[in-house]
């Protein structure tokens, strides 16, 4: 693997020395925002002349090659105001561009349409940007700006409810998302189960959601890519941004260490429910806590025009003891070095070493002599040489490769019975993922754009571990060890290598509509182990071994986009996707997940498909925005061993899919948000029948179907207003600091939205022998009333 | 483990948030129904009963249907014949009556199931595992860091029979009522939860290493109960009495009781967030014919231990 990075490096190095196409010239740079020196991503360069341009890249770089000539090159970004440069090419040359946002509070007279049309125009799809001013408008719950929440209002994305850790995209499991925070995996995004997200909306620069068509960079996961950016810290001027709500504070503070070269941004929440509630709630009082926090951190230094480095780090907890000594904690931490190195105007590299982690803990026992303490953790060490080469204004080169070295710790127990302390642990697991990767993006035609590219990932499990053979049993039931071997530290126990194909393309069919298409493989190597109704924080992930294969997953998708409108203020799209899954885990009934050395027996694989229709409506400008968003869609699996070996819908499927996200200014001070979610219920399984063992009722399904019924229709209105603060002090003069109230209400008809139906024998009651015992079904909501919320917000 | 866990984090989360729970009566598929057989046999004193009955519809609250006329008879050894019959005044009760100080069974003895009813024959199989005696029960005020300052737990001392792979139901009697609860179920495997741990007795070099059931298992004896208000009772009061009996089971039978009380201990709430999907749980009976129509329920031999204690301060 060493030599293969070498190799990319003396490749790269190589090509620093390769010489400009004969007679052109080319012009790169990065473009920031000018009020705090932020990186611009996806910001795009239009030549007038040529008709053609690019797009800066996740650091804000961009590089165009043209023949020597006068030009006319407009900067824009969405939201700002665009700059336009008038150039003659007669040698390479470096602009860094600053653009100022478009501060008007009204948007009723739009100075520069600079409407993102990056739907129809760019070569992506399947794609969702949420910017962070619109995940702080949308309502949300408790008042709390949430990246994940606001998420689940696009096309594509579901959650099986309230509660729930995670996200499920284009019918894909929680656990094949692959969430990058500043190129780092975040194994567990939710705080307080799924309640909240661990991203501080703060510290958040942009966010991009790919469910299709993921570039070849990005490997790892089936379903989806969530890539989160933080801010990189204000690098003009000392900036504090905060927040009094009704579960978090927040408050992160920003500022220059060297103007306009280095700078950094610390951000910090904590959940102040139990400090609120400790006089009240003797728990509490006794050592108990129930808190969250997190800390977000990033700083940067500008060493040259070609060399700049970030660092960046998360670290956050979940705390829930109900005694000092009895309880759970969780969290995840990262920490991300990166080092942009321009070899040349049009060679550009990122050089990325990431350290992250989640675990969590538990513990309980009043005294030394009879406790049970456990831990569970992945971490992993990931080094990710990336670079891309503006070949020509028709060629984009993309290659590079990834090394992530992984230790699974699924658990290490002592429980301590009598004062003797008993080792429960399960061996930890090592293993190495590898890949390299090569695309090239380019323009055949003015009409027709190509994106073709290619991953090899290689995956490792070494020893030292015990490995098993199970037996072979009727499918669905328990698989016992019968053989076992151990492997030496370093030696290796299983290998997988996959060839990755990635394909897509764009069909300009009038300016103001193409059709796009794409393919793609993902290859995921790692399980999340998880058989509840809700993914939780302490589902364990698991390596592929020997025994549990790599899942596989091939995405076909192709779509239509159209801006409509005389100013193009409305983008109208349809996708359509199937998928196809390979090595997808069940769980046999009564299955052992945790702290269970012989689990493997207990998993069953089979295969899945999920397919799929998303129609997305947005309007851009004007004093009311917003979109509608609503997907048709199935995703099934099939396991020898369940539902008869049938094709069964899984737990997060969901027929309709119904979003509307609406967002109004009232005027200069008050601004109005709503968001309305319909969905199918989720489907459950129902028994028919019922009986009787030892004094205990049982339901039975006399036709030993999963998930044979659909919960009811799952909806919810959200709406909240934002008041912001006079602009303008008593005396005139403008204010220096903004603030800003958002008053919501969560659930504004107060809808009981079924979690789960559960059958159960009445009340728990014991039953004497020979009485009859009474049958009852309960629907749950989770949250099943109006949730009202404030917040005060403000920047100085 | 799961267990506690989970009603830990959902009770936490109480604290927080309120769920809401509605009772609901959806419309259910209708089954045909099948034999059930209750044959839990143990080596205890007196009569042994097996129950055969029908399944139900799911919201007929009434008793299960008996089932009557069949001829019940278990083998130990292959050799010697129990021979169960229907009692006069239960219908469906097939009951084995010894002749004086009689028990059923010995330890290490195997035992075949036959019933044969409505033409068709069921079988199954079990084994008497061994079992060690209850050495004590310990009742225990709960120090002060308890949200109720009086209360007491109380815990029984047991040890795991040498060697892997014992399994074992705890059945606890409060004033002589069993503690029947679906959260009540108690199943040990070895001295732990699951298979596999390092919970267990054991002769190492030569010396026995005898290990006590883990806490969460002595602890399980405790009755969950609340008042009128929903406020939690005290478990044990002085007063009170408490039997503690180890059944020695058959690794199906603790599979078997481990569903059932995942699929029964439903405690609604925010546990429903870690509750496992509806699955039919596991069963030995088997229909002598495959094609034949399928039987639920369980046939289990068990030697048993028991120990009782009156908690007097």
């Amino acid at each position: 693997m060493l030599r293969f990075f070498t190799f990319l490096f003396v490749f790269a190095s190589c090509a620093t020395l390769y010489a400009q196409p004969a007679g052109k010239f080319t012009i790169s740079g990065y473009m920031k925002d000018a009020a705090n020196g932020e990186a611009l991503i996806g910001a795009t360069v239009y030549i007038t002349e040529t008709g053609t341009g690019g797009i800066t890249n996740e650091y804000g770089f961009y590089s165009i090659t043209l023949p020597p000539a006068n030009y006319t090159l407009h900067y824009s970004y969405v939201g700002y105001a665009s700059v336009t440069k008038t150039i003659t090419l007669s040698k390479s040359e470096r602009f860094d561009i600053e653009l100022s946002a478009d501060d008007q509070q009204l948007q009723e007279v739009i100075i520069q349409a600079d409407i993102e049309q990056a739907n129809v125009q760019n070569l992506e799809m399947s794609t969702n940007k949420l910017d962070i001013s619109t995940i702080k408008k949308v309502p949300s719950f408790l008042g709390e700006a949430d990246l994940l929440r606001s998420l689940q209002l696009l096309p594509g994305v579901s959650t099986v409810g309230e509660g729930a850790a995670g996200f499920n995209v284009r019918g894909g499991s929680v656990g094949q998302n692959l969430i990058l925070l500043d190129e780092a995996p975040v194994y567990n995004s939710s705080h307080l189960l799924g309640f909240f997200s661990v991203f501080n909306p703060d510290a958040v620069k942009d966010t991009k959601l790919y469910k299709g068509g993921i570039p070849s960079r990005y490997g790892g996961r089936l379903s989806s890519l969530l890539d989160v950016r933080m801010k990189e810290g204000n690098s003009k001027k000392f900036e504090a941004t905060g927040g009094i709500g009704s579960i978090f504070s927040r408050l992160a503070i920003e500022a220059p260490i060297v103007k306009d070269k280095a700078s950094f941004i610390v951000a910090v929440r904590r959940s102040y429910i139990d400090v609120l509630a400790r006089p009240f709630v003797p728990l509490l009082k006794n050592g108990g806590a129930l808190n969250f926090y997190d800390i977000t951190l990033k700083t940067n230094y500008n060493i040259n025009p070609k060399n700049r480095i970030y660092l960046s780090g998360y670290f956050g907890r979940d705390n829930f003891f109900f005694e000092r000594n009895q309880g759970f904690s969780w969290g995840n931490a990262t920490a991300t070095l990166r080092w942009n190195h321009i070899f040349n105007d049009r060679l550009f590299s990122n050089f990325t070493a990431v350290y992250s982690n989640y675990d969590y803990k538990l513990q309980f026992g009043r005294n030394d002599n009879d406790s049970f303490k456990w831990n569970s953790q992945i971490s992993n060490y990931i080094f990710k040489p990336q670079f891309t080469y503006f070949i020509n204004s028709n060629n984009e080169l993309n290659f590079g490769g990834e090394a992530i070295f992984y230790t699974f710790e699924p658990a290490n127990a002592v429980g301590v019975s009598n004062g003797a302390p008993t080792d429960v642990s399960i061996p930890k697991k090592n293993n190495l993922e590898t890949a390299l990767y090569i695309s090239n993006s380019q323009k055949i035609s003015p009409k027709l754009s190509i994106d073709y590219g290619l991953r090899y990932s290689l995956f490792n499990y070494f020893g030292p571990d015990s490995v098993y053979t199970y037996s072979n049993e009727t499918p669905g039931t328990r698989r016992l060890p019968i053989a076992s071997r151990y492997y030496k530290s370093g030696e290796v126990i299983a290998t997988y290598g996959n060839w990755e194909p990635r394909v897509s393309f764009k069909l300009q069919t009038s300016p103001t509509s193409s059709v796009k298409g794409s393919y793609n493989r993902m290859v995921q190597y790692l399980h999340l182990i998880s058989n509840t109704t809700a993914s939780n924080p302490l589902d364990v992930w698991n390596p592929s071994t020997n025994n549990v294969k790599p899942q596989i997953g091939d995405q076909l998708t192709v779509g239509w986009f159209k801006d409509l409108g005389a100013s193009r203020m409305y983008e109208l799209s349809f996708e359509a996707y199937y998928r196809k899954t390979q090595n997808q885990l069940d769980y046999i009934d009564g299955a052992d997940l945790l702290i269970n050395r012989y689990l493997e027996g207990d998993l069953l694989s089979g295969e899945g498909r999920a397919y799929g229709l998303e129609s997305y409506f947005q309007k851009k400008t004007g004093r009311l925005t917003g979109w509608v968003a609503y997907t048709l869609s199935r995703t099934e699996l099939k396991v020898d061993g369940i539902n008869s070996g049938n094709w069964y819908p899984t737990r997060f499927n969901q027929t309709h899919n119904l979003k509307i996200a609406a967002f109004y200014e009232i005027n200069k001070r008050w601004s109005f948000s709503a968001n309305f979610i319909y969905t199918s219920g989720t489907p459950t399984t129902f028994p028919t029948s019922r009986f009787v063992s030892q004094g205990i009722l049982v339901p039975y399904n006399a036709e030993d179907t999963r998930n044979n019924v659909n919960l009811p229709a799952y909806h919810r209105l959200d709406i909240s207003f934002q008041l912001n603060g006079k602009k303008l002090k008593r005396n005139g003069k403008e204010r220096k600091n903004t603030d800003y109230w958002v008053f919501g209400l969560y659930n504004v008809y107060a809808r009981q939205n079924p979690f789960s139906i559960y059958f159960s024998q009445n009340n728990d009651q014991r039953v004497p022998q020979g009485q009859p015992i009474s049958s009852q079904a309960t629907q749950l909501a989770i949250i099943g009333t109006i949730v009202p919320s404030v917040s005060y917000n403000f920047k100085f | 483990m799961k267990y506690i866990k989970n009603i830990s984090l959902a009770t936490l989360l109480a604290l927080v948030f309120a769920a809401c729970e509605t009772v609901i009566n959806p419309e259910l598929k209708n089954a045909e129904p099948l034999l059930v057989v209750d044959a839990w046999i143990t080596n205890k004193p007196g009569a042994q009963t097996i129950i055969l009955s029908q399944s139900q519809a799911y919201f007929d609250n009434t008793l299960p249907p008996p089932v009557s006329n069949a001829t019940v008879t278990v083998i130990e050894n292959g050799t010697k014949t129990y021979t169960f019959t229907e009692e006069p005044t239960r219908k469906g009760y097939y009951t084995w009556s010894p002749s004086g100080n009689q028990v059923f069974g010995t330890v290490g003895n195997t035992y075949k199931l036959t019933i044969q009813v409505n033409g068709e024959t069921y079988e199954a199989s079990s084994k008497m595992g061994p079992v060690s005696p209850v050495d004590s029960i310990v009742f225990k005020k709960n120090e002060p860091t308890q949200l109720n300052p009086d209360f007491y737990r109380a815990q029984f001392y047991a040890k795991d029979v040498i060697g892997r792979g014992d399994t074992y139901w705890i059945k606890t009697y409060k004033n002589g009522v069993l503690l029947n609860k679906p959260s009540e179920l108690n199943v040990a495997y070895d001295a732990g939860f699951d298979s596999g741990g390092p919970f267990f007795s054991r002769v190492e070099n030569g010396v026995p290493i005898l290990v006590d059931f883990i806490p969460p298992i002595r602890n399980r004896m405790n009755p969950n109960d609340t008042d009128a208000n929903d406020n939690a009772l005290s478990p044990y009061v002085p007063g009170d009495s408490a039997y503690v009996e180890i059944h020695s089971i058959t690794l199906a039978g603790f599979t078997y009781l481990r569903q059932l009380g995942e699929q029964t201990n439903r405690p609604g709430g925010f546990a429903e967030l870690f509750s496992r999907p509806l699955a039919n749980i596991s069963t030995n009976i088997n229909n002598a014919n495959p094609n034949g129509k399928k039987a639920l329920g369980f046939f289990n031999v068990a030697a048993v231990s028991g120990k009782g204690k009156k908690f007097v301060q």
